[in-house]
């Protein structure tokens, strides 16, 4: 299971015959990461996939942008009389938190593969306790449980997210060692547990997530197309019944049906958004943003629909899918079905994510209360972000000379 | 067995993983697919938004600079009129929480002029209701800090004329409804609400520095001689720009309220007077371009008052004797006048008085215009009376125009307020002969210097100019004690810029004017004091080595002997 080459010594340091060892710079610089390297940062580098890493960084580089945009709006919604925000508070704090957030993601994505699953399977029990843990002592923001710690507070589900995308495939790859584990329902219910814990917060969007995440990997490992049409079908259902016995997506999806007050965040997200236009006010110049609660999370794509336009927004959206085509055409030549299961869970978890924000944004969903992956403010959720992006980082590196088979060409060689 | 077993066994776990590892892979592109329905769909909706959104059009870059109406500057473009985003308070009376009379109550001690009953009474309408509109932000967040979810603070786009009243009469101010209602405001609105035109600002002719000079002077003046009004002008002659245009009392733009619309009215342009011996020259000047007057050291009689059928024409303040041309303007001689006019006839001083668009309203990108009061039939005693400026009125604006087509060569251009560009300058209408014109400025430096006008004399500014006290026309006949005093005055006169024409409505004498009301002693001091203040700023610098050559004309001023010089002095100006 080990991908990781054998590291090779590391050229050795120059000997003068008969002096003493002598360390000297290498004598040409460029040579540095180049293929001849053979240290373990060089052999880290050639194996990455530096497409999906570029992405990553640009969408990163994207949500500073988008949160310098945003700041302002939410620093003036925030400050009081006796305490006034620096208009790039939230922006400065963002900066800091992608710094440490990138930190997680280098070392995160330089673990071998069975050192990732390890690292994921653990912090998903971790954070399964402390899930359990948050309705006892968990902080309330805006009328939901969900964070935990005093001072710096985290958001369990959020760092479960990725963890979980990893152990549930680990959890399914098991069938091929022993077909008759029933990963079916071992799945079911470690989904079904965390469902019950988040709903309880009560967080329906998250809920949504980590079930579809479970529905995705459990298409992926073959699950019958009777059982997936029952599944849509389930959904639906469940959807409706959130409908009817849960009154903040009650009124959610009312507002998104029927419209909301003239006062709605909804109202307010449609003008920001369609503010700017083709090409945006530019930066700065935005208005509306000043009307829209959590603009610097929920909204932040409708605030940058103002300032840099519905171009821009067409961009973004582009760049999440490029970073899921990317992923899922070299998976098309994967042979490890724990890589591939684990790899599509972490990129529909954001992709799924993304897309789910967008589309409230464009007023295709109901609102759900989810941030837009890298790009809202928000440290705990950048950090574990940065954590599922190391992950996939990690598991989707491999050598780049070894000879790799096409799909179905497997079959000729026996 | 156990062997070959567990061999097959591992056989059937290698082929159950290929083949669950390519079922993986084929629904991984059923994913991918999806992912590409839900890019797909999100790109359609952001072209939607993007081509049918009805904000697509509206929002551009330049509708947020966009001020929705026009600035206003004065000509070195210091803003006299902004729009600017203001606040207004509005309470949607449904969303109230609090109870209205305590909200009613702290409202009215935020805003002390509106009664705590005016606010309950706006706070229990069902609609939702203005309560108040530029609102200045210390208000504004003294309302926020009551608490209340019902008031919210619009923002609205309020005209802000930053010099307060300062030239309030030439910009005059906008409706609530976005439109001017008088001023430039009015006469510009079209440009100024003009989508293309209104991202620049418009330019007028006023210095807005010589506009404070002149409302200073006047009023300080219209104080001191308590009197009722006062208006003041000062034109550029050579292209018709008026640099400074007030009218007092006056108002501010700002709010304009019911205290204000007394005041509303401009003096300059929209009533008229009978402007009485200023015309004096004017009529003097066609005489002299007619050929009527060729020797201005003739003589005429003004030793009694001239008999016109039943009617008596005196003067003043008579000097008992003959008297030259130059004498006649430099002791304003209504008597010497009437017989110039007379020579000179009804048509010619007619066409001449029409030449200066005396007979049709005032000429100027201002609405406030009004039609002069021209005399019915131009008899000859009409004829007579209107060459000393009585039984014709026409605004302060349109003498200050004849003044102005008088000293500059004898070219008269319509007044503007907009600034101009040289080769936008009108060519204008010759209505006197340039050598008239030069011996006009003459004959106005030697009023000032040893006539009425004395005091308008400002040292180094060459000031000409000539004086006229018209006694105001009231139940049965005219009144002594109401005057109009008027000065139009001309510098410099070697070679003549401006004309500032200073009238005060109704000056009652005191100490400083030896409690006299006529204009030598009230209107003509207002321009000895503006001239220096206003000069420099024009470009017009003090110099005593210059001025224009009066020599020749000197002699026939008649000076009484040194034994009475005492009372040649004590002559009063009229």
């Amino acid at each position: 299971m080990s991908d990781l080459a054998a590291p090779a010594p590391a050229a050795a340091p120059t000997t003068t015959p008969g002096g003493p060892r002598a360390y000297t710079l290498p004598r040409n610089l460029s040579r540095r990461l180049g293929r001849s390297d053979r240290s373990q940062l060089a052999i880290w580098f050639w194996e990455l996939d530096r497409v999906l890493l570029s992405l990553i960084l640009m969408l990163i580089a994207i949500g500073l942008i988008a949160v310098q945009a945003a700041s302002p709006a939410t620093a003036r919604r925030l400050s009081t009389a006796t305490e006034i925000l620096s208009p790039l508070y939230f922006f400065y704090r963002q900066l800091g938190w992608v710094i440490v957030g990138l930190g997680f993601m280098f070392v995160v994505s330089m673990l071998p593969k069975r050192e990732a699953r390890r690292l994921a399977i653990i912090m998903a029990s971790v954070c399964l306790v402390l899930l359990m843990l948050v309705p006892i002592f968990g902080n309330t923001v805006n009328g939901a449980k969900r964070w935990i710690g005093y001072g710096i507070g985290i958001q369990p589900s959020e760092f479960l997210k990725p963890a979980f995308a990893v152990t549930l495939a680990w959890i399914i790859s098991l069938r091929i060692k022993d077909p008759t584990l029933p990963v079916l329902r071992l799945s079911a219910l470690l989904t079904g547990v965390i469902a019950f814990l988040l709903m309880r917060q009560p967080d329906l969007g998250q809920t949504i997530m980590f079930i579809g995440i479970w529905f995705t990997l459990m298409l992926l490992a073959g699950l019958s197309m009777q059982v997936v049409a029952a599944g849509v079908g389930a959904g639906a259902l469940g959807m409706t019944a959130a409908y009817f016995f849960y009154p903040v997506a009650t009124q959610r999806i009312n507002g998104w049906l029927f419209g909301g007050g003239e006062y709605d965040q909804v109202m307010f997200a449609h003008k920001t958004l369609t503010g700017g236009g083709l090409i945006g006010t530019g930066p700065g110049l935005g208005t509306h943003k000043f009307n829209l609660p959590e603009a610097h999370t929920d909204y932040i794509f409708s605030v940058i629909g103002e300032e840099f336009g519905l171009l821009a927004c067409a961009a973004i959206a582009l760049v999440y899918f490029a970073i899921i085509v990317r992923v899922c055409m070299r998976l098309l030549d994967e042979r490890d079905l724990f890589t591939i299961l684990a790899v599509t869970g972490l990129t529909a978890q954001l992709g799924g994510q993304a897309f789910i924000n967008i589309a409230v944004n464009l007023q295709l969903f109901p609102s759900k209360g989810m941030t837009l992956p890298f790009i809202s403010y928000g440290g705990s959720s950048m950090i574990a972000l940065s954590i599922g992006a190391g992950l996939l980082l990690s598991l989707t590196r491999r050598n780049p000379f070894e000879d790799r088979t096409l799909l179905g060409q497997d079959w000729s060689r026996g | 067995m156990t062997a070959l077993a567990s061999g097959s066994h591992r056989v059937r776990l290698a082929s159950k993983r290929q083949h669950m590892t390519l079922t993986a892979q084929v629904r991984l592109v059923a994913v991918l697919a999806l992912f590409g329905i839900g890019v797909g769909a999100i790109l359609l909706r952001l072209t939607f938004i993007g081509v049918f959104g009805e904000q697509a059009q509206a929002a551009t870059r330049s509708a947020l600079v966009d001020p929705g109406r026009g600035d206003i500057v004065d000509r070195n473009g210091v803003p006299l009129a902004r729009t600017i985003n203001g606040y207004a308070i509005r309470v949607v009376p449904e969303r109230l929480i609090g109870d209205r009379k305590v909200l009613a109550g702290k409202l009215a001690q935020i805003f002390p002029d509106t009664s705590e009953e005016r606010f309950l009474k706006l706070l229990s309408r069902t609609k939702p209701t203005y309560l108040r509109h530029r609102a200045v932000p210390e208000e504004v967040n003294r309302v926020h800090a009551l608490g209340e979810v019902g008031i919210e603070f619009p923002r609205e786009k309020e005209r802000f004329y930053p010099q307060l009243q300062l030239a309030a009469h030439v910009l005059g101010y906008v409706h609530p409804d976005g439109h001017g209602v008088s001023g430039m405001e009015r006469a510009m609105d079209a440009e100024l609400i003009d989508p293309k035109l209104r991202l620049t600002p418009s330019a007028l002719s006023i210095d807005i520095r010589v506009q404070a000079a002149l409302e200073d002077e006047l009023g300080r003046a219209m104080k001191s001689y308590d009197a009722k009004a006062a208006a003041g002008v000062v034109l550029d002659v050579e292209t018709g720009e008026v640099m400074a245009m007030t009218s007092l009392p006056s108002f501010n733009p700002n709010q304009f309220d019911a205290s204000s619309a007394a005041f509303e009215a401009n003096q300059v342009t929209y009533r008229f007077f009978e402007l009485g011996s200023t015309f004096k020259p004017l009529t003097v000047a066609a005489a002299i371009d007619a050929g009527t007057v060729t020797d201005l050291s003739r003589r005429y009689d003004a030793s009694r008052p001239l008999r016109v059928g039943g009617f008596q024409i005196r003067d003043s303040h008579s000097s008992g004797r003959w008297l030259n041309v130059p004498e006649t303007l430099v002791h304003s001689s209504n008597i010497v006048t009437a017989q110039i006019a007379d020579e000179l006839g009804p048509e010619r001083l007619q066409a001449v008085m029409r030449k200066l668009h005396f007979d049709r309203p005032a000429e100027i990108n201002l609405r406030e215009t009004v039609k002069p009061l021209w005399p019915a039939s131009w008899g000859r005693l009409t004829n007579m009376t209107v060459g000393y400026g009585h039984g014709i009125a026409v605004s302060p604006l349109h003498l200050a125009s004849a003044y102005a087509a008088m000293v500059n060569g004898g070219v008269y251009r319509p007044a503007t307020l907009l600034k101009l560009a040289p080769r936008d300058v009108p060519r204008g209408e010759r209505v006197f002969k340039a050598s008239t014109s030069a011996r006009m400025n003459q004959l106005l430096r030697m009023i000032v210097r040893d006539g009425t006008g004395r005091k308008a004399e400002a040292p180094g500014f060459r000031v000409g100019g000539k004086t006229g006290s018209a006694e105001k026309p009231g139940a049965g006949g005219y009144k002594r004690s109401s005057v109009v005093a008027t000065f139009a005055a001309v510098f410099p006169m070697d070679a003549p810029r401006f004309v500032v024409l200073i009238m005060i409505d109704e000056p009652a004498g005191n100490q400083a004017s030896s409690f006299q009301r006529t204009a030598g002693w009230t209107a003509a001091p207002v321009v000895a004091r503006l001239v220096p203040r206003i000069g420099p700023m024009l470009g017009i610098i003090p110099d005593d080595r210059r001025d224009v050559d009066v020599s020749e004309l000197m002699p026939l001023l008649w000076k009484a002997p040194v034994k009475a010089a005492a009372k040649t002095k004590s002559e009063d100006p009229a």
